[in-house]
């Protein structure tokens, strides 16, 4: 289960998250809308160690995640994606599904020179589990191209693909849609099911209502940074307060 | 003629190491070191102090190749985590503080007029030392390019966000580069100390730095051949300045200065043009259909 308790964040005297609470449960998908400018980008930033926070706290199966560490964050399962992706441009596609294993004993100079057989084995075992990944994304084909070539969408299925590699418990997506083309919604909303089945916990924030509506099974809405509503997603469509903070008038 | 090209290639070699250490801060993991001669000034003035001091040569090294990657630390201590355009200030700083320390503190190693040092008496051995120096660290330097660490450095370059959130920690990663790169650059100040015999801050200016790298950047940052293939051709026409001197008629200061000037002009018309430098970093490839 993760809790986030009364999350607060400030950018000087801009409020941009006033009091944040939400729960998300194992084998779930939680949507989280608003419109541009609520925070959702920096609701997910702070659960990810990105954002310093002025207050709140963060809980994963009542253990505390560590707040502005990002790398302490990902070590508690807890994997990002950000609304831009972000990848080395300059590796390739199987390049940047491998750095999301980890940890990897490559990574250590002593382990590099002393126990090379170590080393050779896991990064074996990366490559195969890359792969198969890859294999899962329908990438294989544009493995060996520089990230940094692919399309919008492709490249938004790589980021997910690199978190997927850390074997995360909570993916926390970061408009996992936007420009992206129907086809490859499709199959990232079949890949959120089947995380969900898998028992993961998912944050979704997007603005695409159709795969809102598709895949979530609750949905909290954020306007200026406190959350005006929360529940399944028929309740949240026909929520006339929603409507109206979130396409300025009445649906 | 023999004489020369051993020596030639002896300096060769010394700039070489500096420009791999170069290579593996800056060409893989992106840090803009712009006081590349400081860990080099180091090594030299290990070897300096001890020569001054009555101490034997080993000591002088030791001291050297111990201090610089120290100093390293101290120098980036101040990049917090996650701002990087501060490294080149902070280096070009770290280098001349250094130097004018140097100058102006004759106690350590003789301020204004330097400090001879011993010098190796047999060329030949000179040269296969340098040689030996560099094979040590282009093979450390491939074995970390090549490695999941080189994977995980070139992250780095790239985006250190990317890096943290998938659970590294990129400062951790840029002191362990910065302490192996600067001890390799003050093996080279220790070498080159021994090679010429004699220490001064002037030959630990800024434009060291600026040499090695026009060297990198013109080779190529990111392979360790592009940064050999550059260092060779920039020593080359600086060891045949002396010669152009000569054959030209000109006085030599002012074809030095030329040289320097066409440096300044290869590394804008390499940012411009061709930004990987003469040998781009290649594609590593993976069979992603193999079962
Ligand atoms: N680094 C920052 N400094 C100042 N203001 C910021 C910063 N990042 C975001 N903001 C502001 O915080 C608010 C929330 O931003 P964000 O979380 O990106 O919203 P969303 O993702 O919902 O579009 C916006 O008004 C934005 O301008
Ligand atoms: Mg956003």
């Amino acid at each position: 289960m993760l809790t986030v308790c009364d999350l607060s964040v400030s950018y000087g005297r801009f409020q941009a998250l006033r009091s944040v609470s939400l729960q998300a449960a194992p084998g779930s998908i939680l949507g989280l809308i608003g419109p541009n400018g609520s925070g959702k980008s920096t609701f997910l930033n702070v659960i990810a160690g990105v954002q310093a926070v002025a207050s709140g706290e963060v809980r994963l199966d009542g253990t505390l995640v560590p707040l502005g560490l990002p790398e302490r964050v990902a070590a508690h399962g807890i994997g990002r994606s950000f609304q831009t992706p972000r990848l080395a441009h300059r590796l390739t596609v199987f390049q940047n599904i491998m750095i999301g294993a980890r940890p990897q004993a490559g990574e250590r100079l002593r382990s590099l020179f002393l126990q090379p057989a170590t080393v050779r084995r896991r990064e074996a075992d990366i490559q195969d589990e890359a792969r198969s990944v890859l294999r899962r994304l329908d990438l294989s084909h544009k493995a060996n191209d520089y990230a940094g070539m692919l399309s919008g969408g492709q490249q938004k299925l790589l980021s997910l693909g690199m978190l997927l590699m850390g074997h995360p418990r909570v993916l926390l997506l970061d408009e996992p849609a936007a420009g992206v083309n129907p086809v490859l919604i499709e199959r990232q909303i079949n890949l959120l099911k089947e995380l969900r089945a898998e028992g993961r916990i998912i944050l979704l924030v997007e603005h695409n209502m159709e795969m809102v509506c598709g895949v979530c099974d609750r949905v909290v809405v954020l306007d200026s940074g406190a959350v005006i509503a929360e529940g399944d997603p028929d309740a949240i469509r026909r929520d006339e307060r929603v409507m109206r903070s979130y396409l300025g008038e009445p649906a | 003629m023999i004489d020369f090209a051993v020596f030639s290639i002896t300096i060769i070699a010394v700039w070489s190491v500096l420009a791999i250490s170069l290579h593996l801060q800056f060409g893989l993991t992106g840090l803009v070191n712009f006081g590349q001669v400081l860990p080099f000034a180091v090594g030299a003035y290990g070897t300096a102090f001890a020569a001054a001091h009555g101490l034997p040569a080993w000591a002088g090294a030791g001291i050297g190749v111990t201090l610089a990657p120290l100093l390293g630390l101290l120098v980036i201590l101040p990049a917090s985590r996650l701002a990087q355009d501060y490294w080149a200030l902070v280096t070009l700083g770290a280098g001349e503080i250094f130097r004018l320390t140097m100058l102006n503190v004759p106690v350590i190693a003789g301020g204004d007029e330097g400090t001879s040092v011993y010098r190796f008496q047999n060329a030949d051995l000179a040269m296969v030392l340098a040689l030996t120096l560099l094979l040590v660290t282009l093979l450390f330097a491939r074995r970390v390019g090549a490695s999941p660490l080189g994977r995980m450095l070139r992250v780095l370059r790239e985006d250190e966000v990317l890096a943290a959130t998938l659970g590294r920690n990129p400062f951790r990663l840029q002191r362990m580069v910065t302490a192996a790169s600067w001890v390799m650059a003050a093996a080279a100040g220790v070498l080159y100390a021994h090679v010429t015999g004699y220490i001064s801050p002037s030959s630990f200016t800024v434009l060291e730095t600026f040499v090695i790298w026009t060297a990198v950047v013109l080779g190529g940052p990111s392979t360790i051949t592009g940064v050999l293939l550059g260092t060779v051709i920039v020593q080359l026409t600086s060891v045949s300045t002396r010669f152009v001197a000569q054959w030209s008629g000109l006085p030599s200061d002012l074809v030095a200065n030329l040289r320097l000037g066409a440096y300044g002009l290869v590394l804008i018309l390499v940012f411009l043009y061709r930004p990987q430098g003469l040998i781009p970093e290649r594609k590593l490839r993976y069979d992603a259909d193999r079962l």
